[in-house]
């Protein structure tokens, strides 16, 4: 536990100092125990979320950085692209089994307006509203399907 | 449904993704981070305290630290906990190069501490260090063939037969070869002869027993 905290209040200095482009740490969000954060999040200019902003929250459990963050879009702005559900549940591999310790608040942040950034089309997941219905509260109790990781 | 794997390589961020429709894409960024440190010193004096010795899993400096084959620093223990963590993957958190105990070097600087290992992790792995193959010519002193003569004999190690090892392959002798004329050469002859008849008995003895 204490080596969890170590490593958060280490990250939450350098998002402070240093954070990614269009994001923000929401300081008020932040509570002693560290284990829950909010981002800001604004969409790159010059991509179909520009002007748009975002609210990423975030939840470490005390496995942390071994076991990955859950991260979900909240707030009344959910993005509308094919891997985020209109719950907030994002379908982004190094959030389950891509997970490595080395990857942290920024880089997961970084990866997420990449992902929104490359999109060409704004629309939902195909079966956002079964999933919607059926899936859990946590994302990551979802088995998420990477299906053409294979192909 | 998304597969998106992220590597951020000296300013070059790998972007992989896998969706429905395409089944693989590959973006490549270039970062180009603004640079905001004004002095070459400063960028030097920050790079030498924080950064360059961090264990990239606790993002504190090193400690037990030990290196993978791929070159990416971390603690013993906290590369040890992530590598039971997926016992079945392992890779480097850093590069996804493969990674194991076994490949991992330890680091020992001149001040390490002296603190007690943790219990409940193993050691960490020893460092592989391989002698120097020593020189030829020194190992097998009787083996040159510089000092003038090849020499081979063959011989069964109890007394007697050690004492006549063979002279037939004992070429380039320095002794004068016994001429044909020289009583000795007789006596010589017939000495070598019947030592090699009770040789012969002997190791067909040894054969038969």
């Amino acid at each position: 536990m204490a080596s969890m905290q170590k490593r958060l209040q280490r990250e939450l200095k350098s998002i402070q100092t240093e954070p990614p482009p269009g994001v923000s740490i929401n300081q008020n969000s932040v509570g002693s125990s560290l284990t829950q954060w909010i981002v800001d999040m604004e969409g790159a200019s010059g991509t179909l979320y520009e002007g748009e902003k975002f609210q990423l929250q975030f939840k470490f459990s005390s496995k942390y950085p071994f076991d990955s963050p859950e991260v979900t879009f909240i707030g009344p702005n959910i993005p509308i692209h094919p891997h985020v559900y209109s719950n907030g549940h994002i379908c982004l591999s190094i959030l389950t089994e891509d997970w490595s310790p080395a990857l942290s608040v920024q880089s997961v942040c970084l990866s997420i307006v990449s992902m929104l950034s490359s999109c060409t089309e704004k629309k939902r997941p195909p079966d956002n509203s079964l999933y919607v219905k059926t899936c859990s509260k946590n994302p990551k109790k979802t088995k998420w399907w990477y299906h053409d990781e294979k192909v | 449904m998304f597969d998106l794997s992220l590597s951020l390589i000296e300013g070059n961020l790998f972007l992989k993704y896998n969706h429905h429709h395409c089944c693989l894409d590959y973006h490549r960024f270039t970062i180009t981070m603004p640079n905001t440190e004004p002095e070459e010193a400063t960028r030097e004096n920050r790079e030498s305290n924080d950064g360059s010795f961090e264990c990239n899993i606790c993002l504190d400096t090193a400690k037990d630290a030990v290196v993978s084959m791929c070159g990416h620093l971390f603690c013993w223990p906290c590369l040890y906990q992530w590598l039971e963590t997926k016992p079945q993957r392992q890779v480097c958190p850093v590069c996804k190069a493969l990674i194991s105990r076994d490949k991992v070097t330890p680091i020992y600087g001149r001040g390490s501490s002296r603190r007690d290992p943790r219990d409940t992790l193993p050691p960490r792995p020893p460092g592989q260090r391989t002698e120097p193959e020593p020189h030829p010519s020194t190992s097998f002193p009787g083996f040159g063939f510089g000092d003038g003569g090849f020499h081979m004999s063959f011989g069964i190690g109890a007394f007697p037969f050690g004492y006549f090892s063979s002279t037939i392959f004992n070429f380039s002798d320095n002794r004068p070869a016994p001429s044909p004329s020289n009583p000795d050469y007789l006596e010589d002859a017939l000495l070598s002869k019947m030592f090699f008849f009770v040789a012969m008995i002997l190791l067909f003895y040894l054969l038969v027993a």
